[in-house]
């Protein structure tokens, strides 16, 4: 019987174009846009700051030691133009008109004597909302200082190792896996998550509130079948429209991938193969159900207790912020699967899936916050029943 | 069989319910001790102005509701003991009855067969049946919501009908419904009598009471203020007609919100 209530909803649901929108056009659709997007951006950026030449201005004059050396800057630190300023004042209004993007002030001598070994004071203006020019001076700074320090050791011969009593060197023993799981990996739970909330709520909302609203719910309820098994049904359908839209977010990465290819660096691509791998895939879906159930079970409440297809609508889309908020702590490179996050629903969720990705996850708080999400589906599909048992609910 | 014994049904009030009712009393008593009983091959019919508690009653019968006290036998099953055994014998109407407008009528139809556990063989033969009768072979196929009133009226009237109910409750069936198609629900409840069905009806309309019903009940503010057959209502009649003379039972009980 239950069967027979799950297969016609779902018919119901699939007939159903919004539903089909959320649940599935849109889930599909994201991951190809959005890296799409990311790509083109990305791709622009790269051209623009190969081909764009920075303007960079001086107060002073071409044959300045500070400016020889500047000008003879090699082309592979980026294309320039020195324009140069026989005052500060129209420095900073250009710099103000981003008619440059650095500017340089020389204070006090211009010139470096190798005689006395004088030092020379460079005063960089910059604007900070120009992304990359304040890197842009010190690489060109640290460049010509470098080559000057140099000259001075020799003329002074001195072996740099002897000025120099530790030499370190770093060595990242994470492998690319665990930086993109620890780094990146919580976009993956986060938009899997966000869509099986959407994908919940259009037939949660048509197949309680919009069945109250049209009157068919009544007719339902005087057929000789319980109103566990009805729940049941109606709620099979709900949880498999929140998964089939993690699904179809799952299969729109797969296609922006596999299909569109739109990941060109090698390194990253056999990073991602290697995660997307299905025993990876099958313990995200196992997570994924029971937090589907409790989602299904936190909306469903509500559409039985709404009077019309609006006032649910109005109630559930703001606690889509209450639910998927959490899960944004996937960004956060700091907060780390434990004992008491693998209890908290959602954060649970977002932050066993990144330790997957990355390959790190402890089995023991993989199967706690498990534990959890399925007690909780449990708690939230009891509250549904008896909103649903309450007859002044559902007529 | 139907039979009600001193039904009671009370609901509990929200503070917001409390507001709209001016009231501030906890609970509200829709149905307060009502009992009658409606006969297999008879035609019942329960009238009573707005809020009277007619569609209570009926959502009682039905199962939809559970009473707060009092007795619910439908065809020899205590309904409030067992409702999903007294639900396989009821097939239920109502004017307000909506329909799943995505699926088309053989959908619909084969959909509330199997809730009542209907066979596919069983259920071919009576959709077969109801279609010839309803005039509904052209349409069967069509999505529901594209459907004519009147089209929508006979697919309910054979998601009704599919599990040959023994008792068939009618709530207003032909509110908002033009003459035409209410006259198929009219048809309908006529049949049903013949087929020495027990049918009980709500409604407004005076003539169809007159032209349907053997016996009648009126109810107002819960309690019972008739109840014999329709020819002793008629014969006790102080009044030209039937209409009057129901407003006339209802002002002598001193009570005065009601329209028909």
């Amino acid at each position: 019987m239950i069967f027979n209530i799950f297969k016609k909803e779902l018919k119901d649901t699939l007939r159903d174009k919004r539903t089909i929108m959320m649940m599935i056009v849109i889930p599909v659709l994201i991951f190809p846009v959005i890296m799409n997007l990311f790509v083109s951006v990305s791709h622009s950026f790269q051209k623009e700051a190969a081909t764009k030449a920075i303007k960079i201005g001086v107060v002073g004059t071409k044959n300045d030691f500070f400016s020889t050396k500047l000008e003879q800057l090699p082309s592979f630190l980026g294309k320039k133009e020195i324009l140069y300023y026989s005052d500060s004042s129209h420095l900073a209004k250009d710099l103000q008109k981003d008619s440059i993007q650095i500017g340089l002030l020389q204070q006090g001598s211009t010139e470096i004597s190798k005689e006395i070994f004088n030092q020379l004071n460079v005063n960089v203006l910059y604007n900070a909302t120009e992304l990359g020019m304040k890197e842009r001076a010190e690489e060109y700074i640290e460049y010509i200082e470098r080559e000057e320090k140099s000259k001075r050791l020799d003329l002074l011969q001195i072996d740099e190792q002897k000025i120099t009593p530790i030499k370190s060197t770093y060595t990242n023993i994470a492998s690319s896996k665990e930086m993109i799981g620890k780094l990146a990996g919580g976009i993956l739970p986060y938009i899997f998550i966000a869509f099986g909330f959407i994908g919940c709520m259009y037939p949660a909302i048509d197949l309680f509130t919009g069945e109250k609203e049209r009157g068919t719910l009544e007719t339902l309820l005087t057929t000789p079948v319980s109103r566990l098994k009805i729940l049941i049904g109606k709620m099979g359908v709900v949880v498999l429209s929140g998964l089939l839209a993690s699904l179809s977010a799952l299969a729109g990465l797969y296609l922006s991938i596999e299909v569109f290819q739109l990941v060109e660096d090698p390194e990253l691509l056999t990073v991602i193969h290697s995660i997307l791998s299905p025993t990876f895939i099958l313990v995200l879906f196992s997570l994924s159900l029971p937090l589907t159930i409790f989602f299904a079970g936190v909306m469903i409440p509500i559409a039985i207790y709404a009077k019309s297809f609006k006032e649910a609508q109005s109630i559930i889309t703001p606690l889509n912020i209450v639910m998927v908020l959490p899960a944004m702590v996937g960004f956060f490179p700091g907060i780390e699967l434990n004992t008491t996050t693998a209890c908290i629903p959602v954060v649970n969720v977002v932050l066993a899936t990144k330790d997957l990705i990355a390959g790190t996850v402890s089995p023991g708080l993989l199967i706690l916050s498990f534990g959890v999400m399925l007690l909780l589906a449990g708690i939230a599909v009891l509250i549904s029943y008896k909103r649903f048992d309450n007859e002044t609910n559902v007529v | 069989m139907i039979e009600i014994v001193d039904l009671r049904k009370e609901f509990t009030l929200s503070k917001q319910q409390k507001k709209e009712l001016n009231t501030s009393e906890n609970i509200a008593i829709a149905v307060d001790g009502i009992s009658f009983k409606c006969e297999p091959g008879k035609v019942f019919s329960l009238l009573g102005p707005n809020g009277a508690g007619k569609t209570t009653t009926l959502r009682i019968l039905s199962t939809i509701f559970k009473p707060t006290s009092g007795s619910v036998t439908i065809a020899g099953i205590d309904a409030v003991k067992y409702p999903e055994e007294a639900r396989k014998k009821i097939g239920f109407l109502t004017g307000s009855t909506g329909l799943y407008a995505r699926l088309t009528p053989n959908e619909l139809i084969e959909y509330f067969a199997s809730l009542y556990g209907i066979s596919k063989k069983e259920t071919a033969q009576r959709k077969e049946k109801l279609y010839e009768l309803l005039d509904m072979n052209d349409f069967q196929n069509k999505r529901i919501g594209k459907l004519s009133t009147g089209m929508k009226q006979k697919v309910s009237i054979c998601r009704t009908m599919i599990h040959d109910p023994e008792v068939i409750i009618f709530d207003e069936p032909t509110s908002g419904l033009d003459v035409i198609t209410a006259e198929n629900i009219i048809t309908l409840i006529s049949d049903c009598k013949k087929e020495g069905k027990t049918v009980i009806f709500s409604s407004h309309i005076m003539s169809e009471v007159d032209l349907l019903c053997d016996d009648l009940a009126i109810v107002h503010k819960g309690k019972l203020l008739f109840n014999n057959t329709m020819e002793a209502f008629k014969n006790e009649m102080q009044t030209e007609n039937l209409t009057s003379e129901f407003i006339r039972i209802v002002k002598e009980n001193n009570i005065n919100e009601f329209s028909i």
